[in-house]
């Protein structure tokens, strides 16, 4: 069997002070990491693997240091990493990344099953798993809580909505995003560790794949940021003072006011 | 290939720039601004020069389509055996704001077994036009099945604008019309507008976490497609006296990729999703069984119980119950954050809230800045009390 | 006011994290030194004693009051000064000894004070605080605990292998006597001379003469047994560890570590006891495995028994609250936690590299571990670490239901380096000869584990009880300290007296009637209260 793991670089915090001053963020150097929803595909392509048996692929499209990021998600346990690199792959909004990830999965070959964290913490849009899919052409099925069981052509999943969960039968080949419910995810241990410093990345550029240039980076991106701005949070920003006794009458009486304009 | 770079002789080397990057991409070296490779061409920085000191070229679209072709706004009208999801409504209504800056209609796509009955609420609610497809075989929602449909009717009847109710299925769906049509998809959008000059939706969402707002556009491809949460927009007066068009749509649906085996409801997930009061927990209630204190709130006061994301990634409370960006969609008219320190990011996924209250230990927790009540001190001390009083008084 | 009255209102003030409960006729909250000092004129003058108390998280009832006067210090929370020594690169921090651990913390690595009352020197120290990121490395688990509490009982914690204790960073007190005055120590400033005597000048101008007693201290590095004694000691040491006894600390300066880049943390299963002992070894350079060359300095070396895992596994399966821990797989017998700061990733994982060797030289296999290099992930060990002692108080608190004078029993000893093997076989046979519910973990590195005793019904914990006593006397024979973090107190006292003759101990007593002739501070903690003429 034969996984690919989808892995993407984001800021270590989204946490930025701004500069009121000039209402613009202040970015400290913060370190880059594996996008904490893709660490819980790492792990339940591992478990797969420990369970049934599997070769599992780590993809990832980013700037050239995200080889080392793919270096810690073999030490998490993913067998080979694959990473897609090239200015002509900059600037790319979710539909001209999934294109990419389509074209550097077709390169790695066949599969069995594609999995996915939910959505990446600089975007939060959770489109790329999807997107991907459809651009694959392939069953897919967002905000899985637990494989149930794999069969030869056939998965079982239980799948989280807004009205509780489904239980789901998804053909494979197929693509999932998962959710955090799904599993615990690993650390290293030394001997993982020691295999990933040892490792090779296979680096993809361009030229590497079979792809129309104009469906890649900005140029294939149909959104675009007009501009970004600081949000501006409009608060009462009334404190309660007081003793103890003090405060909790004060808070029991707003409350209760505004219980009954609300009911 | 896209370009961007900075004219050397504009530079001041103010740092503006390097202020607005979003990835830390621009460094100032000599009292000039230089890119670095981490740049992502995202554009935030051109905005930013007051010098006209950046020069930020994109490329030609190789084919340009005619975007005269497209007209109209779109809603995909969601429901579940039979019930509308409310955001579908409120995007109706936003739909109607949005088509008379344009001059176009209004179209719900309703899909579904048994539910056209439905299309009179739609056009009650604002549809000028309502696609209807009922079918057998669009029983229980699909992704593939609901998804190709509507990208055949999309390719046929070429509306300009397709608006997406960012629930979980929403979410879901939206990505794979949108991949498909190859156009550009806006998720969770707090903010929609037409620009007057250009006549482009000009959609509004939070990026970072939440520490910032990026307006996105879609110039060149159709439709431009937006998906927002529920609550954000206010539903129109329904008028059942309006007049529409419904359109029985007979198109056979395609076979699905995924079956649906079973439904398991949860109704702890959906009281909160509806719930007008919410009282939610962070870290500052201090143990897992500290937290009975905030569900007894949530019952004297009839609301419901959430959590932020470090408690329920510590195990105190289930995922169904996290709320903010990767939680669950929440709209309370009051919220009541217990213990929690309140980073941005924590309320960026909360759609904008009429009232917030705030109980947390340390005087400096960023979210009595957005708070518009707050009171320092020990939740565990604070709430029995409080629970108490309302109890007395609700008995009086 | 009536003493029914007097619970009702301050109830929570007669008792402290050991579960004892006491009984106090009066307390007050001061909000400054001069508060303190009146309140002990006033109590000196009514012969009334008095127990001092911070944030009474202390495990050996050290605050808990018998009768008489509160002094509480919990109002006195101000960080007061700072200072950095620019020829030597030292930062130092003066506290009153109300500051919370926590709140020391969060504000140095904030680095943002409340400065308004601060002198010139302190507000421009803080200018050099800018350029490091500098931490207070005494860690006692409990970081609720007061500043005043920590120097009390000279607390210590899991980083102590590499930084030391509690008095190995105070660098200053001041100490309110019986009699209302204070002495002002800095370190350096009193010596005891080569003939064991000892002058201290307190700011009234009194002089305090004394000589040093002439017991002997366990060779071991984490002893709070009763008063500090070395030759020709710094007598700031003196009241750091005296459990309030001589007075009460008003001002505490402490100095500050700087923080290094490179912070990682690895928890590693052996296959046996004797392997994860033996791992100790190799990190201490007691043994060397297979000519390897380790040089890990590690900042705490800790440790779970079997029954430790093995209980966390069971919990892991059926409660929520451990779902933030990895597996904990069957075959992973027991563990050692180690933590290493460095200025480099790359020194720390060269040796890391050279420590799975070592691991797989004794037996062992390196792929059972588990390795964190950035703060997400080492945040998820400290969860495991705490995970243990959490799993124990949820087990006690469960017990407790069913009969309520159950409490947890924990060991607080600590032996020489090459009594580890031995203190270890004691335990388990202990445990083992009297068919007891325990579980073993601790700071091994420095040869002190926490043995906890899950008494299952009262007959257990009488017998955990008198064990306890037992091994008190072993260990005290095997040169090893009664008390190695949390104190005498009270609870500890009969342990003392395994460790100390009747005449040593009245050597304590002679030092401490001479700061506090009339008792009045703290009594019953360290030995027992006896009246003069006795």
């Amino acid at each position: 069997m034969r996984i690919i793991v989808c892995i993407k670089q984001v800021p270590g915090t989204n946490e930025v002070k701004i500069d009121t001053a000039t209402n613009t963020i202040i970015r400290e150097n913060v370190p880059a990491i594996i996008n904490p929803f893709d660490t819980y595909a790492i792990e339940e392509a591992v478990r797969i693997k420990e369970r049934a048996g599997a070769e599992v692929f780590g993809l990832s499209m980013g700037i050239p240091a995200a080889s080392e990021m793919l270096k810690e998600a073999i030490s998490l346990g993913i067998d080979k990493g694959v990473l897609m690199t090239d200015r002509k792959f900059a600037g790319a909004d979710t539909l001209a990344t999934s294109y990419a990830l389509s074209r550097g999965i077709e390169k790695i070959g066949e599969y069995d099953l594609i999995i996915c964290g939910k959505q990446a913490t600089d975007g939060d849009t959770a489109q790329v798993g999807p997107s991907l899919a459809r651009t694959l052409g392939i069953a897919y099925a967002t905000d899985i809580s637990k494989i149930i069981e794999i069969k030869s052509n056939k998965m079982c999943c239980l799948k989280i909505t807004d009205d509780g969960y489904e239980e789901i039968e998804i053909n494979l080949p197929a693509l999932i995003t998962v959710v955090k419910e799904i599993n615990m995810p690993g650390l290293p241990s030394i001997k993982s560790m020691k295999k990933a410093k040892n490792s090779k990345i296979e680096i993809l550029t361009f030229e590497d794949i079979n792809a129309d240039e104009d469906r890649l980076g900005l140029k294939g991106s149909p959104t675009q940021v007009r501009k970004t701005f600081v949000p501006v949070h409009e608060a009462n920003n009334e404190m309660i003072e007081g003793t103890l006794e003090e405060k909790t009458e004060k808070l029991s009486d707003i409350l209760l006011k505004l219980r009954t304009e609300v009911k | 290939m896209a370009n961007i770079d900075i004219i050397k002789d504009k530079c001041v080397g103010c740092k503006r720039c390097a202020g607005a990057c979003p990835f830390g991409a621009i460094e100032i070296v000599e009292k000039k601004a230089t890119i670095k490779d981490t740049c992502t061409l995202c554009g935030s920085c051109v905005e930013s020069c007051k010098f006209d000191a950046i020069n930020f070229e994109r490329d030609q679209v190789a084919e340009k389509i005619d975007l005269s072709e497209y007209k109209g706004i779109w809603v995909f009208a969601e429901q579940r055996y039979g019930r509308l999801k409310t955001v579908s409504l409120e995007l109706l209504g936003k739909a109607k704001e949005l088509s008379a800056v344009l001059n176009v209609s209004v179209t719900a796509i309703l899909l579904g077994n048994g539910i056209h009955n439905l299309a009179d609420k739609l056009i009650a609610y604002g549809a000028d036009e309502v696609l209807v497809m009922d079918e057998d075989g669009l029983n229980d929602f699909n992704d593939h099945i609901y998804g190709e449909a509507i990208i055949d009717l999309i390719k046929e009847y070429k509306p300009e604008i397709v608006l997406v109710g960012a629930t979980s299925k929403g979410r879901s769906l939206a990505p794979h019309i949108s991949s498909a049509l190859k156009t550009g998809l806006t998720a969770d959008c707090t903010e929609l507008s037409i620009d007057l000059e250009s006549k482009l939706l000009v959609q509004t969402r939070p990026a970072f976490g939440g520490n910032l707002m990026a307006e996105i556009i879609c110039p060149d491809n159709r439709p431009q497609m937006s998906t927002v949460r529920p609550k954000v927009f206010k539903p129109l007066e329904p008028d059942y006296n309006r007049k529409g068009k419904i359109t029985k749509i007979c198109k056979r649906p395609v076979e699905g990729l995924v079956k649906l085996v079973g439904n398991i409801d949860n109704a702890e997930g959906v009281g909160l999703s509806d719930a007008e009061i919410i009282v939610s927990v962070g870290r500052g209630m201090g143990s897992a069984k500290n937290i009975r204190l905030a569900k007894e709130l949530a019952d004297v006061l009839g609301g419901a119980l959430g959590s932020s994301r470090p408690v329920v990634d510590m195990g105190w409370m289930p995922y169904s119950q996290q709320v903010g960006q990767t939680g669950k969609t929440v709209a309370p008219k009051i919220y009541i954050a217990c213990g929690i320190s309140g980073a941005i990011q924590h309320l960026a996924g909360l759609a904008d809230i009429d009232t917030i209250v705030a109980i947390n230990q340390d005087p400096d927790a960023p979210i009595f800045k957005v708070a518009d009540y707050g009171i320092v001190g020990d939740v565990n001390e604070i709430l029995p009390a409080v629970i108490e009083k309302i109890k007395q008084a609700k008995i009086t | 006011m009536d003493n029914n009255t007097f619970i009702k209102m301050y109830g929570e003030y007669l008792r402290d994290e050991s579960r004892l409960v006491g009984n106090a006729e009066s307390i007050v909250f001061p909000k400054s030194e001069a508060e303190i000092i009146s309140s002990v004129k006033e109590m000196s003058r009514k012969n009334i004693q008095i127990t001092t108390q911070g944030a009474r998280t202390g495990l050996a009832a050290s605050a808990v009051p018998y009768k008489g006067h509160i002094i509480n210090l919990s109002k006195m929370n101000k960080v007061t000064g700072a200072r950095y020594d620019e020829k030597m690169d030292r930062f130092f921090i003066t506290v009153q000894p109300g500051v919370l651990l926590s709140e020391l913390r969060k504000y140095i690595s904030n680095k943002s004070f409340n400065a308004n009352d601060w002198d010139e020197q302190s507000v421009n120290a803080l200018k050099y605080m800018e350029k490091n990121q500098w931490f207070y490395s005494t860690d006692p688990t409990e970081t609720s605990a007061s500043m005043g509490g920590i120097a009390s009982c000279n607390a210590s914690g899991a980083k102590s292998y590499r930084y030391g204790s509690a008095r190995d960073h105070i660098t200053g007190l001041r100490v309110v006597l019986a009699d209302g005055d204070v002495l002002d120590i800095k370190r350096g400033q009193y010596i005891a001379g080569g003939d064991s005597k000892f002058r201290l000048v307190t700011e009234g101008g009194r002089e305090i003469k004394g000589q040093l007693p002439k017991y002997k201290m366990p060779d071991v590095k984490k002893n709070t047994s009763g008063y500090y004694n070395m030759p020709e000691m710094d007598m700031i040491d003196l009241f750091i560890g005296s459990d309030g006894t001589l007075g009460i600390i008003s001002e505490i300066e402490v100095e500050l570590n700087k923080a290094q880049k490179a912070d990682w943390g690895a928890t590693i299963f052996m296959p046996d006891e004797d392997k994860s002992v033996d791992l100790v070894r190799a990190i201490r350079h007691e043994i060397t495995v297979d000519n390897i060359n380790l040089k890990l300095n590690p900042s705490a070396i800790e440790f779970f028994s079997h029954n430790a895992l093995c209980m966390l596994r069971e919990q892991q399966k059926t409660n929520a609250a451990f779902s933030n821990i990895q597996e904990i797989k069957e075959s992973y017998h027991t563990a050692v936690y180690i933590e290493v700061e460095s200025d480099s990733d790359d020194v720390v994982w060269t040796e890391i590299e050279k420590l799975g060797d070592v691991i797989n030289g004794l037996g062992g296999d390196e792929d059972d571990s588990w390795v964190a290099y950035n703060p997400a992930n080492l945040e998820k060990l400290h969860y495991f670490r705490h995970a243990c002692p959490e799993c124990v108080n949820m087990q006690i608190d469960n017990i407790k239901k069913t009969d309520s004078r159950i409490t947890k029993l924990g060991t607080d000893m600590s032996v020489p380096d090459n009594k580890l093997k031995a203190a270890m076989k004691m335990y388990n046979e202990g445990i083992g000869e009297n068919h007891l519910t325990a579980v073993i973990f601790g700071h091994i590195g420095n040869n002190h584990l926490h043995v906890n005793i899950i008494p299952q019904n009262m007959y257990e914990y009488e017998k955990g009880k008198s064990l306890f006593l037992i091994w008190a006397e072993k260990i005290a024979a095997m040169g090893g300290a009664v008390s190695a973090e949390h104190g005498v107190g009270k609870l500890k006292v009969p342990f003392l007296k395994k460790m100390y003759n009747e005449e040593e101990l009245n050597e304590m007593r002679k030092l401490k009637k001479l700061f506090d002739p009339a008792q009045i501070f703290n009594r019953g903690t360290i030995f027992e209260f006896e009246e003069d003429g006795k």
